[in-house]
Protein backbone atom coordinates (compact mmCIF):
# COMPACT_ATOMS: atom_id res chain seq x y z
CA UNK A 1 0.00 0.00 0.00
CA UNK A 2 1.41 3.40 -0.66
CA UNK A 3 2.34 5.45 2.21
CA UNK A 4 2.92 8.89 3.07
CA UNK A 5 6.10 9.23 2.49
CA UNK A 6 8.04 11.15 4.79
CA UNK A 7 10.56 13.58 2.61
CA UNK A 8 11.47 16.71 3.69
CA UNK A 9 10.71 19.28 1.34
CA UNK A 10 14.08 20.69 0.78
CA UNK A 11 15.16 16.96 -0.42
CA UNK A 12 12.18 16.69 -2.29
CA UNK A 13 12.84 19.86 -4.31
CA UNK A 14 16.72 18.43 -5.03
CA UNK A 15 15.26 15.62 -6.32
CA UNK A 16 12.94 17.48 -8.71
CA UNK A 17 15.67 19.57 -9.37
CA UNK A 18 17.80 16.54 -10.52
CA UNK A 19 14.75 15.13 -12.91
CA UNK A 20 15.07 18.72 -14.49
CA UNK A 21 15.92 22.55 -14.28
CA UNK A 22 12.38 23.38 -15.71
CA UNK A 23 10.33 22.51 -12.13
CA UNK A 24 7.01 21.48 -14.28
CA UNK A 25 8.98 19.42 -16.51
CA UNK A 26 10.43 17.71 -13.44
CA UNK A 27 7.20 17.61 -11.39
CA UNK A 28 5.60 15.49 -14.83
CA UNK A 29 9.03 13.54 -14.80
CA UNK A 30 8.64 12.50 -11.26
CA UNK A 31 5.05 11.03 -12.00
CA UNK A 32 5.89 9.43 -14.20
CA UNK A 33 9.22 7.74 -12.56
CA UNK A 34 6.51 6.74 -9.60
CA UNK A 35 4.31 5.55 -12.07
CA UNK A 36 7.43 3.05 -13.86
CA UNK A 37 8.69 2.30 -10.80
CA UNK A 38 5.58 0.67 -9.74
CA UNK A 39 5.66 -1.09 -12.62
CA UNK A 40 8.97 -2.88 -12.11
CA UNK A 41 8.13 -3.81 -9.14
CA UNK A 42 5.04 -5.40 -10.23
CA UNK A 43 7.11 -7.24 -13.20
CA UNK A 44 9.55 -8.12 -10.25
CA UNK A 45 6.60 -10.06 -8.28
CA UNK A 46 6.81 -7.82 -4.98
CA UNK A 47 3.49 -7.46 -3.13
CA UNK A 48 3.40 -3.92 -2.27
CA UNK A 49 4.91 -1.87 -5.55
CA UNK A 50 3.55 1.40 -3.87
CA UNK A 51 4.74 0.93 -1.08
CA UNK A 52 8.38 -0.10 -2.33
CA UNK A 53 8.47 3.32 -4.66
CA UNK A 54 7.91 5.66 -1.92
CA UNK A 55 10.91 3.34 -0.15
CA UNK A 56 12.83 3.95 -3.03
CA UNK A 57 12.07 7.90 -3.00
CA UNK A 58 13.17 7.76 0.79
CA UNK A 59 16.26 6.37 0.10
CA UNK A 60 16.84 8.59 -2.75
CA UNK A 61 15.84 11.56 -0.78
CA UNK A 62 18.49 10.55 1.99
CA UNK A 63 21.44 10.01 -0.21
CA UNK A 64 20.49 13.20 -3.34
CA UNK A 65 22.61 15.60 -1.34
CA UNK A 66 26.01 14.14 -1.95
CA UNK A 67 25.36 11.99 -4.95
CA UNK A 68 23.63 14.44 -7.26
CA UNK A 69 27.07 16.37 -7.61
CA UNK A 70 28.93 13.21 -9.09
CA UNK A 71 26.81 11.33 -10.55
CA UNK A 72 26.70 11.51 -14.03
CA UNK A 73 23.97 10.17 -16.57
CA UNK A 74 19.98 10.46 -16.64
CA UNK A 75 19.06 10.25 -12.80
CA UNK A 76 16.82 8.14 -13.43
CA UNK A 77 18.81 5.29 -13.93
CA UNK A 78 20.14 5.54 -10.42
CA UNK A 79 16.89 5.50 -8.91
CA UNK A 80 16.43 2.07 -11.35
CA UNK A 81 19.31 0.80 -9.18
CA UNK A 82 17.98 2.03 -5.96
CA UNK A 83 14.38 -0.32 -6.92
CA UNK A 84 16.60 -3.21 -8.18
CA UNK A 85 18.19 -3.54 -5.06
CA UNK A 86 14.88 -3.31 -3.18
CA UNK A 87 13.37 -6.12 -5.45
CA UNK A 88 16.56 -8.24 -4.49
CA UNK A 89 15.64 -7.51 -1.05
CA UNK A 90 12.30 -8.27 -0.73
CA UNK A 91 13.20 -11.89 -2.96
CA UNK A 92 15.61 -12.39 -0.34
CA UNK A 93 13.62 -11.48 2.86
CA UNK A 94 10.81 -14.33 1.18
CA UNK A 95 13.32 -16.86 0.60
CA UNK A 96 15.09 -16.93 4.22
CA UNK A 97 12.12 -15.97 6.37
CA UNK A 98 9.64 -18.47 5.92
CA UNK A 99 7.66 -17.80 8.71
CA UNK A 100 4.87 -15.33 7.04
CA UNK A 101 4.35 -13.52 10.40
CA UNK A 102 7.55 -11.64 9.72
CA UNK A 103 7.04 -10.77 5.78
CA UNK A 104 6.12 -7.24 5.65
CA UNK A 105 2.69 -7.60 3.86
CA UNK A 106 0.55 -5.05 2.44
CA UNK A 107 -2.43 -4.26 3.82
CA UNK A 108 -5.24 -5.46 1.73
CA UNK A 109 -7.89 -2.78 1.20
CA UNK A 110 -11.80 -3.64 1.49
CA UNK A 111 -12.17 -4.46 -2.27
CA UNK A 112 -15.81 -4.30 -3.48
CA UNK A 113 -17.86 -7.35 -3.90
CA UNK A 114 -17.22 -8.92 -7.27
CA UNK A 115 -20.61 -7.44 -8.54
CA UNK A 116 -20.30 -4.28 -6.52
CA UNK A 117 -17.09 -3.66 -8.62
CA UNK A 118 -17.61 -4.80 -11.76
CA UNK A 119 -20.92 -2.68 -12.15
CA UNK A 120 -19.01 0.43 -10.85
CA UNK A 121 -16.57 0.08 -13.38
CA UNK A 122 -19.14 -0.18 -15.66
CA UNK A 123 -21.29 2.85 -14.73
CA UNK A 124 -17.80 5.13 -14.82
CA UNK A 125 -16.43 3.58 -17.82
CA UNK A 126 -20.14 4.88 -19.29
CA UNK A 127 -19.39 8.42 -17.88
CA UNK A 128 -16.27 8.53 -19.61
CA UNK A 129 -17.39 7.23 -23.01
CA UNK A 130 -19.50 10.24 -22.88
CA UNK A 131 -16.32 11.94 -23.18
CA UNK A 132 -14.15 10.74 -25.23
CA UNK A 133 -14.36 12.07 -28.71
CA UNK A 134 -16.42 10.57 -31.19
CA UNK A 135 -13.00 9.58 -33.74
CA UNK A 136 -11.02 8.33 -30.76
CA UNK A 137 -14.37 6.13 -29.11
CA UNK A 138 -14.43 5.08 -33.47
CA UNK A 139 -11.39 3.70 -33.36
CA UNK A 140 -11.53 2.11 -29.90
CA UNK A 141 -14.68 0.26 -31.73
CA UNK A 142 -13.01 -0.93 -34.48
CA UNK A 143 -9.52 -2.11 -32.84
CA UNK A 144 -11.61 -4.19 -30.26
CA UNK A 145 -14.11 -5.40 -32.35
CA UNK A 146 -12.48 -9.35 -33.22
CA UNK A 147 -11.05 -11.71 -30.32
CA UNK A 148 -8.33 -14.08 -30.93
CA UNK A 149 -7.03 -14.81 -34.25
CA UNK A 150 -9.41 -13.17 -36.18
CA UNK A 151 -8.06 -9.95 -34.68
CA UNK A 152 -4.98 -9.99 -36.12
CA UNK A 153 -5.77 -10.05 -39.99
CA UNK A 154 -8.87 -7.48 -38.69
CA UNK A 155 -6.17 -4.81 -36.70
CA UNK A 156 -3.92 -5.23 -40.27
CA UNK A 157 -6.51 -4.41 -42.39
CA UNK A 158 -7.53 -1.59 -40.32
CA UNK A 159 -3.84 0.05 -40.22
CA UNK A 160 -4.59 -0.47 -44.19
CA UNK A 161 -7.42 1.48 -43.89
CA UNK A 162 -5.82 4.27 -42.29
CA UNK A 163 -2.85 4.38 -43.77
CA UNK A 164 -0.30 3.45 -41.24
CA UNK A 165 1.77 0.47 -39.92
CA UNK A 166 0.06 -1.61 -37.23
CA UNK A 167 2.77 -0.67 -34.78
CA UNK A 168 1.56 3.07 -35.05
CA UNK A 169 -2.27 1.87 -35.01
CA UNK A 170 -1.45 -0.24 -31.42
CA UNK A 171 0.24 2.88 -29.99
CA UNK A 172 -2.80 5.23 -31.07
CA UNK A 173 -4.92 2.98 -29.53
CA UNK A 174 -2.85 2.43 -26.54
CA UNK A 175 -2.93 6.41 -25.76
CA UNK A 176 -7.03 6.34 -26.16
CA UNK A 177 -7.64 3.23 -24.06
CA UNK A 178 -4.80 4.57 -21.28
CA UNK A 179 -6.71 7.90 -20.69
CA UNK A 180 -10.22 5.92 -20.95
CA UNK A 181 -8.81 4.02 -18.07
CA UNK A 182 -7.16 6.75 -16.48
CA UNK A 183 -10.54 8.06 -16.12
CA UNK A 184 -12.20 5.27 -15.15
CA UNK A 185 -10.04 4.96 -11.95
CA UNK A 186 -10.41 8.77 -11.37
CA UNK A 187 -14.48 8.42 -11.53
CA UNK A 188 -14.52 4.68 -9.13
CA UNK A 189 -11.80 6.69 -6.41
CA UNK A 190 -14.27 9.79 -6.38
CA UNK A 191 -17.23 7.09 -5.87
CA UNK A 192 -15.18 5.33 -3.00
CA UNK A 193 -15.11 8.43 -0.87
CA UNK B 1 15.48 3.26 -28.82
CA UNK B 2 16.94 0.09 -29.54
CA UNK B 3 14.69 -1.64 -31.88
CA UNK B 4 16.03 -5.15 -32.65
CA UNK B 5 16.23 -5.50 -28.50
CA UNK B 6 12.60 -4.83 -28.11
CA UNK B 7 10.53 -7.10 -30.20
CA UNK B 8 7.18 -8.35 -28.81
CA UNK B 9 8.53 -11.54 -28.21
CA UNK B 10 11.43 -10.02 -26.14
CA UNK B 11 9.15 -7.86 -24.25
CA UNK B 12 6.81 -10.90 -23.88
CA UNK B 13 9.35 -13.13 -22.15
CA UNK B 14 10.57 -9.69 -19.76
CA UNK B 15 7.04 -8.98 -18.72
CA UNK B 16 6.80 -12.82 -17.23
CA UNK B 17 10.11 -12.53 -16.12
CA UNK B 18 12.00 -15.29 -18.05
CA UNK B 19 14.79 -12.53 -19.16
CA UNK B 20 18.43 -12.99 -17.49
CA UNK B 21 19.57 -9.77 -15.41
CA UNK B 22 21.55 -8.22 -17.96
CA UNK B 23 18.79 -8.20 -20.08
CA UNK B 24 16.09 -7.09 -18.15
CA UNK B 25 18.50 -4.59 -16.93
CA UNK B 26 18.57 -3.02 -20.20
CA UNK B 27 15.03 -3.31 -21.27
CA UNK B 28 14.14 -1.56 -17.55
CA UNK B 29 17.24 0.97 -18.23
CA UNK B 30 14.89 1.82 -21.55
CA UNK B 31 11.78 1.80 -20.39
CA UNK B 32 12.89 4.13 -17.75
CA UNK B 33 14.39 6.90 -19.93
CA UNK B 34 13.50 6.23 -23.60
CA UNK B 35 9.76 7.52 -24.12
CA UNK B 36 9.40 5.26 -27.08
CA UNK B 37 10.66 1.86 -25.92
CA UNK B 38 8.33 2.62 -22.65
CA UNK B 39 5.45 3.08 -24.88
CA UNK B 40 5.97 0.20 -26.50
CA UNK B 41 6.44 -1.89 -23.28
CA UNK B 42 3.09 -0.85 -22.05
CA UNK B 43 1.51 -1.53 -25.47
CA UNK B 44 2.76 -5.13 -25.27
CA UNK B 45 2.00 -5.44 -21.81
CA UNK B 46 -1.33 -4.30 -22.73
CA UNK B 47 -1.63 -7.06 -25.06
CA UNK B 48 -0.29 -9.85 -22.27
CA UNK B 49 -3.41 -8.18 -20.80
CA UNK B 50 -5.80 -8.87 -23.27
CA UNK B 51 -4.55 -12.18 -23.88
CA UNK B 52 -5.49 -13.40 -20.69
CA UNK B 53 -8.69 -11.99 -20.88
CA UNK B 54 -9.49 -14.15 -23.95
CA UNK B 55 -8.15 -17.10 -22.48
CA UNK B 56 -5.34 -17.12 -24.90
CA UNK B 57 -1.92 -17.48 -22.91
CA UNK B 58 -0.47 -21.27 -22.37
CA UNK B 59 -0.22 -22.25 -19.04
CA UNK B 60 2.92 -21.56 -17.94
CA UNK B 61 2.19 -18.71 -19.04
CA UNK B 62 -0.72 -17.91 -17.41
CA UNK B 63 0.74 -18.59 -14.28
CA UNK B 64 3.23 -16.32 -14.86
CA UNK B 65 0.54 -13.55 -15.90
CA UNK B 66 -1.30 -13.77 -12.73
CA UNK B 67 1.74 -13.79 -10.09
CA UNK B 68 2.54 -10.36 -11.82
CA UNK B 69 -0.82 -9.13 -12.32
CA UNK B 70 -3.27 -10.56 -10.35
CA UNK B 71 -2.13 -10.06 -6.70
CA UNK B 72 -3.63 -7.20 -5.63
CA UNK B 73 -7.02 -5.28 -5.35
CA UNK B 74 -5.53 -2.50 -7.81
CA UNK B 75 -3.99 -5.12 -10.17
CA UNK B 76 -7.53 -6.63 -10.45
CA UNK B 77 -9.26 -3.29 -10.87
CA UNK B 78 -7.13 -2.82 -13.85
CA UNK B 79 -7.86 -6.27 -15.49
CA UNK B 80 -11.90 -5.48 -14.92
CA UNK B 81 -11.14 -2.24 -16.38
CA UNK B 82 -9.70 -3.90 -19.18
CA UNK B 83 -12.35 -6.55 -19.83
CA UNK B 84 -15.00 -3.63 -19.14
CA UNK B 85 -13.41 -1.55 -22.33
CA UNK B 86 -13.17 -5.04 -24.15
CA UNK B 87 -16.71 -6.22 -23.55
CA UNK B 88 -18.28 -2.61 -24.43
CA UNK B 89 -16.44 -2.66 -28.00
CA UNK B 90 -17.52 -5.89 -28.69
CA UNK B 91 -21.16 -5.54 -27.70
CA UNK B 92 -21.49 -2.19 -29.47
CA UNK B 93 -19.67 -3.97 -32.31
CA UNK B 94 -22.28 -7.06 -32.14
CA UNK B 95 -25.54 -4.22 -32.04
CA UNK B 96 -24.15 -2.73 -35.18
CA UNK B 97 -23.45 -5.92 -36.89
CA UNK B 98 -26.60 -7.26 -36.36
CA UNK B 99 -29.06 -4.19 -37.10
CA UNK B 100 -27.82 -3.13 -40.79
CA UNK B 101 -27.12 -6.87 -41.53
CA UNK B 102 -30.94 -8.34 -40.65
CA UNK B 103 -32.21 -5.43 -43.68
CA UNK B 104 -29.30 -5.87 -46.13
CA UNK B 105 -29.18 -9.67 -45.81
CA UNK B 106 -32.73 -10.15 -46.32
CA UNK B 107 -33.42 -7.55 -49.40
CA UNK B 108 -29.95 -9.37 -51.02
CA UNK B 109 -31.34 -12.70 -50.77
CA UNK B 110 -34.51 -11.91 -51.69
CA UNK B 111 -33.70 -9.60 -54.60
CA UNK B 112 -30.52 -11.51 -55.84
CA UNK B 113 -31.37 -15.00 -55.34
CA UNK B 114 -35.06 -15.18 -55.22
CA UNK B 115 -35.03 -16.79 -51.83
CA UNK B 116 -38.21 -19.35 -50.91
CA UNK B 117 -39.36 -18.40 -47.14
CA UNK B 118 -38.21 -22.26 -46.53
CA UNK B 119 -35.01 -21.30 -46.59
CA UNK B 120 -35.40 -18.33 -44.08
CA UNK B 121 -36.29 -20.19 -41.20
CA UNK B 122 -32.92 -22.42 -41.52
CA UNK B 123 -30.95 -19.42 -42.07
CA UNK B 124 -32.26 -17.37 -38.74
CA UNK B 125 -32.64 -20.58 -36.79
CA UNK B 126 -28.86 -21.02 -37.59
CA UNK B 127 -27.64 -17.00 -36.39
CA UNK B 128 -29.68 -17.90 -33.59
CA UNK B 129 -27.57 -20.55 -32.41
CA UNK B 130 -24.34 -18.57 -33.58
CA UNK B 131 -25.31 -15.72 -31.65
CA UNK B 132 -26.42 -17.85 -28.42
CA UNK B 133 -23.22 -19.86 -28.50
CA UNK B 134 -21.31 -16.26 -28.99
CA UNK B 135 -23.18 -15.14 -25.73
CA UNK B 136 -22.37 -18.48 -24.14
CA UNK B 137 -18.70 -18.37 -24.95
CA UNK B 138 -18.67 -14.72 -23.69
CA UNK B 139 -20.32 -15.33 -20.31
CA UNK B 140 -17.76 -18.22 -19.99
CA UNK B 141 -15.28 -16.32 -19.92
CA UNK B 142 -16.60 -14.02 -17.45
CA UNK B 143 -17.35 -16.76 -15.62
CA UNK B 144 -13.58 -17.52 -15.43
CA UNK B 145 -12.50 -14.54 -14.66
CA UNK B 146 -14.85 -13.97 -11.70
CA UNK B 147 -13.64 -17.30 -10.31
CA UNK B 148 -9.57 -16.79 -10.68
CA UNK B 149 -10.46 -13.36 -8.94
CA UNK B 150 -12.58 -15.00 -5.97
CA UNK B 151 -9.72 -17.73 -5.78
CA UNK B 152 -6.51 -15.31 -5.58
CA UNK B 153 -8.38 -12.99 -3.13
CA UNK B 154 -9.80 -16.20 -0.65
CA UNK B 155 -6.24 -17.32 -0.55
CA UNK B 156 -4.14 -14.15 -0.01
CA UNK B 157 -2.00 -14.68 3.29
CA UNK B 158 -3.85 -11.86 5.09
CA UNK B 159 -7.35 -13.85 3.79
CA UNK B 160 -5.96 -16.91 5.41
CA UNK B 161 -4.90 -15.54 8.39
CA UNK B 162 -9.27 -14.99 9.19
CA UNK B 163 -11.34 -18.22 9.34
CA UNK B 164 -14.28 -16.99 7.73
CA UNK B 165 -17.70 -18.52 9.16
CA UNK B 166 -19.26 -21.32 7.47
CA UNK B 167 -15.85 -22.78 6.21
CA UNK B 168 -14.94 -26.82 6.42
CA UNK B 169 -11.56 -27.98 6.85
CA UNK B 170 -10.18 -31.14 4.84
CA UNK B 171 -7.02 -32.54 5.83
CA UNK B 172 -5.58 -34.69 3.06
CA UNK B 173 -3.00 -36.68 2.61
CA UNK B 174 -0.10 -37.00 -0.32
CA UNK B 175 -1.12 -40.23 -2.20
CA UNK B 176 2.53 -42.23 -1.78
CA UNK B 177 2.15 -41.45 2.42
CA UNK B 178 -1.88 -42.18 2.40
CA UNK B 179 -1.49 -46.18 1.54
CA UNK B 180 -3.68 -47.35 3.65
CA UNK B 181 -6.04 -44.40 5.01
CA UNK B 182 -9.24 -44.11 3.70
CA UNK B 183 -10.02 -41.71 1.68
CA UNK B 184 -10.53 -37.79 2.83
CA UNK B 185 -14.00 -37.21 2.38
CA UNK B 186 -15.61 -33.84 2.41
CA UNK B 187 -19.78 -33.55 3.74
CA UNK B 188 -20.98 -30.06 2.68
CA UNK B 189 -24.33 -29.05 3.99
CA UNK B 190 -25.89 -26.32 2.19
CA UNK B 191 -24.70 -23.59 4.25
CA UNK B 192 -21.14 -24.42 3.51
CA UNK B 193 -19.32 -21.48 2.03
CA UNK B 194 -15.93 -22.16 1.65
CA UNK B 195 -13.43 -25.26 1.86
CA UNK B 196 -9.94 -25.35 2.96
CA UNK B 197 -7.77 -28.04 1.59
CA UNK B 198 -4.47 -29.03 4.18
CA UNK B 199 -1.97 -30.04 2.09
CA UNK B 200 0.91 -31.00 3.97
CA UNK B 201 4.59 -31.11 1.97
CA UNK B 202 6.70 -34.13 3.16
CA UNK B 203 9.73 -33.57 0.26
CA UNK B 204 12.84 -32.07 1.61
CA UNK B 205 12.75 -29.40 -1.16
CA UNK B 206 11.16 -26.55 -0.05
CA UNK B 207 9.65 -23.42 -2.79
CA UNK B 208 8.81 -19.89 -2.67
CA UNK B 209 5.58 -20.39 -3.48
CA UNK B 210 2.85 -23.68 -4.93
CA UNK B 211 0.59 -24.16 -7.53
CA UNK B 212 -2.17 -25.75 -6.68
CA UNK B 213 -4.23 -27.80 -9.33
CA UNK B 214 -7.74 -28.79 -8.61
CA UNK B 215 -9.16 -31.81 -11.20
CA UNK B 216 -12.41 -33.33 -11.34
CA UNK B 217 -11.45 -36.96 -11.65
CA UNK B 218 -13.00 -37.98 -15.33
CA UNK B 219 -12.91 -34.68 -15.81
CA UNK B 220 -10.38 -31.42 -16.87
CA UNK B 221 -8.52 -29.24 -15.00
CA UNK B 222 -11.28 -27.72 -12.51
CA UNK B 223 -9.04 -24.71 -11.35
CA UNK B 224 -5.69 -23.72 -10.52
CA UNK B 225 -4.33 -21.66 -7.66
CA UNK B 226 -1.22 -20.04 -7.95
CA UNK B 227 1.26 -18.22 -5.46
CA UNK B 228 0.33 -20.10 -2.36
CA UNK B 229 2.70 -19.89 0.54
CA UNK B 230 3.68 -22.68 2.74
CA UNK B 231 2.77 -22.37 6.74
CA UNK B 232 5.42 -24.11 8.91
CA UNK B 233 4.18 -23.99 12.41
CA UNK B 234 4.19 -27.32 13.27
CA UNK B 235 4.54 -28.66 10.20
CA UNK B 236 5.25 -28.07 6.69
CA UNK B 237 1.81 -27.55 5.27
CA UNK B 238 -0.01 -25.19 2.67
CA UNK B 239 -3.05 -24.39 2.55
CA UNK B 240 -5.77 -23.58 -0.24
CA UNK B 241 -9.38 -21.90 0.23
CA UNK B 242 -11.86 -22.77 -2.24
CA UNK B 243 -15.87 -21.95 -3.05
CA UNK B 244 -17.66 -24.39 -2.00
CA UNK B 245 -20.27 -24.34 -4.61
CA UNK B 246 -17.64 -25.04 -7.40
CA UNK B 247 -17.27 -28.34 -5.90
CA UNK B 248 -20.19 -31.23 -6.25
CA UNK B 249 -20.63 -34.53 -5.82
CA UNK B 250 -17.47 -36.85 -7.14
CA UNK B 251 -13.99 -37.64 -6.92
CA UNK B 252 -11.49 -35.08 -7.03
CA UNK B 253 -7.36 -34.74 -7.45
CA UNK B 254 -5.41 -32.13 -5.93
CA UNK B 255 -1.83 -31.77 -7.71
CA UNK B 256 0.23 -29.37 -5.96
CA UNK B 257 3.70 -27.92 -7.17
CA UNK B 258 6.45 -26.57 -6.20
CA UNK B 259 7.54 -22.85 -8.09
CA UNK B 260 11.18 -21.32 -7.21
CA UNK B 261 11.89 -17.84 -7.44
CA UNK B 262 12.30 -18.18 -10.79
CA UNK B 263 9.19 -19.09 -11.58
CA UNK B 264 9.90 -22.90 -12.75
CA UNK B 265 7.85 -25.74 -11.64
CA UNK B 266 9.53 -28.37 -9.77
CA UNK B 267 8.14 -31.27 -7.59
CA UNK B 268 4.42 -32.34 -7.52
CA UNK B 269 2.69 -34.08 -5.35
CA UNK B 270 -0.62 -35.20 -5.32
CA UNK B 271 -3.95 -36.05 -3.07
CA UNK B 272 -7.82 -36.95 -3.46
CA UNK B 273 -10.65 -36.90 -1.96
CA UNK B 274 -14.26 -37.11 -2.51
CA UNK B 275 -17.37 -34.30 -2.09
CA UNK B 276 -20.54 -36.14 -1.12
CA UNK B 277 -23.50 -33.45 -0.48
Amino acid sequence: MARDSAIPPESFEEILAWLNPDRDVAATMYVQLRHDLAKMFMWGRCADPEGLTDEVFDRVARKVHEVRPTYEGDPRLYFRAVANNLIKENHKKIKTQLSLEDIDLPELPIIATEDEMAAEVEECLQLCLQKLGTDKRALILSYYAKEKQDKIDHRYELAQKFGITVETLRVRVFRIRESLAECIRRCIKQKRK
Amino acid sequence: MNEELLTDAVLREFLLGRLDDEERARIESLFLTDSEAREKVLVIEQELIEDYLEDNLPAEDKQEFLLRYGQTAAQWQQLRITEAIKNWALKENAAVRTVPTEVSTWDRLRTRLWLRPAFVIPIAVAAMVAIIVAGIWLNSGMKRATLEQELAQLNTPASLREVPAQTVLLELSPIVVRSAQPQAELKKSADTRLVELHLPWVQKERYATYRAEVHRVGGGELLSIPNLKAETDGRYQIRARLPAYILTRGQYLVKLSGIDLGGAAGITEEYTFTVDD
